[in-house]
């Protein structure tokens, strides 16, 4: 049997460490509180009543929608709230930083985005859900990435789809709600 | 010698930068009043000896609403909604801001490394933070169609 020996050449290292620092610096870190089981997201589940939210209708969670008069006297109010963390890495480092030059990164970009829905009934309230969606982002000098555009963007959706996921797995409680005058 | 000719080629060079720098206006105060229905965005940019050089245009939309220098600010009325500014040179920067009426937002550029220019970034800042960093920059000239 003819055996090979794995040698690991200083070069093979080399690149891998570089490109694995490369390919770190494109992808962005998301982290979503609390953990929901992805099938939650499936059931078609709605419930209606009145909705007080008066921002961009595609963070609203789609297991809510709007009545003008609500039957089950229920109201929904959302509120979002993003918060930029500070760029941490100093303007000058990189500048005499020499790995630079092969993808060390340059600056991060980081957000926090905090969804919130509150079910009432009067003013009462029934229940709250509220998902918090962290994001991180590295510059280097081959990507920028996501601008915080776009990280606002998918940490509202990611939020909303959270919440969503909730309700999906609430939908016991929530059904009783909507079958109660 | 030659020590003296890149002496004085860095002079000139220096000198002809600081002429494509147009006169920056006063130096920043707090805007009292915010027109009716309107929301006031102040974009900012501190002084820094990175990227000095380079100024950008921030847009909104495919709108140049003025041309960020070097310590300079502008304060921009936007109407209520989701906004976002933007800015580009060989690469692009741009923040969201969900506007409300009678608010007021902070939005500080810097200018980071780049390969053959300075790169814009753009980031949204708390109030305590920007008041702070913006006490010496001055009002940057409106853009005007040309």
């Amino acid at each position: 049997m003819h055996m090979t020996k794995n040698k690991v050449r200083p070069k093979n290292l080399l690149l891998y460490f570089l490109t694995t620092l490369f390919l770190t610096g494109c992808a962005t870190k998301t982290v979503i509180t609390p953990q929901v089981a992805e099938t939650a997201r499936l059931s078609n589940f709605q419930i209606k009543g009145i909705i007080e939210y008066d921002g961009n209708r595609d963070y609203l969670p789609r297991t809510i929608s709007d009545e003008s008069i609500s039957d089950t006297m229920l109201n929904f109010q959302y509120s979002y709230d993003v918060a930029y963390g500070r760029d941490k890495t100093p303007q000058a480092i990189p500048l005499f930083n020499p790995l630079t030059l092969i993808g060390c990164p340059v600056g991060e970009n980081t957000l926090v985005v905090k969804g919130k829905l509150v079910l009432l009934k009067g003013k009462e309230v029934l229940k709250e859900y509220s998902a918090t969606c962290g994001l991180e982002k590295t510059r280097s000098l081959f990507s920028e990435g996501e601008t915080f555009s776009e990280l606002r963007k998918r940490g509202l959706i990611a939020v909303r789809d959270n919440i969503e996921a909730q309700m999906c797995q609430d939908s016991d409680f929530l059904s009783n709600l909507k079958n109660q005058e | 010698m030659k020590k003296i000719a890149l002496f004085a080629v860095l002079l000139v060079g220096i000198l002809f930068l600081h002429s494509c720098a147009p006169t920056l206006g006063p130096v920043y105060q707090k805007v009292d009043t915010i027109p009716e229905n309107l929301g006031l965005v102040v974009i900012y940019r501190p002084s820094s000896f990175i990227g000095a050089a380079v100024s950008y245009d921030v847009k909104v939309g495919e709108t140049p609403i003025f041309r960020l220098y070097n310590e300079g600010y502008y304060p921009y009325f936007s109407k209520p909604g989701e906004v976002e500014f933007w800015a580009k040179t060989e690469s692009r920067s741009a923040v969201t801001l969900d506007i409300r009426a009678g608010q007021t937002y902070y939005i500080k550029g810097t200018v980071g490394i780049g390969f053959l220019v300075g790169r814009p970034h753009l980031m949204v800042v708390p109030e305590d933070v920007a008041e702070k960093e913006i006490s010496k920059c001055k009002l940057c000239p409106e853009k005007t169609e040309q």
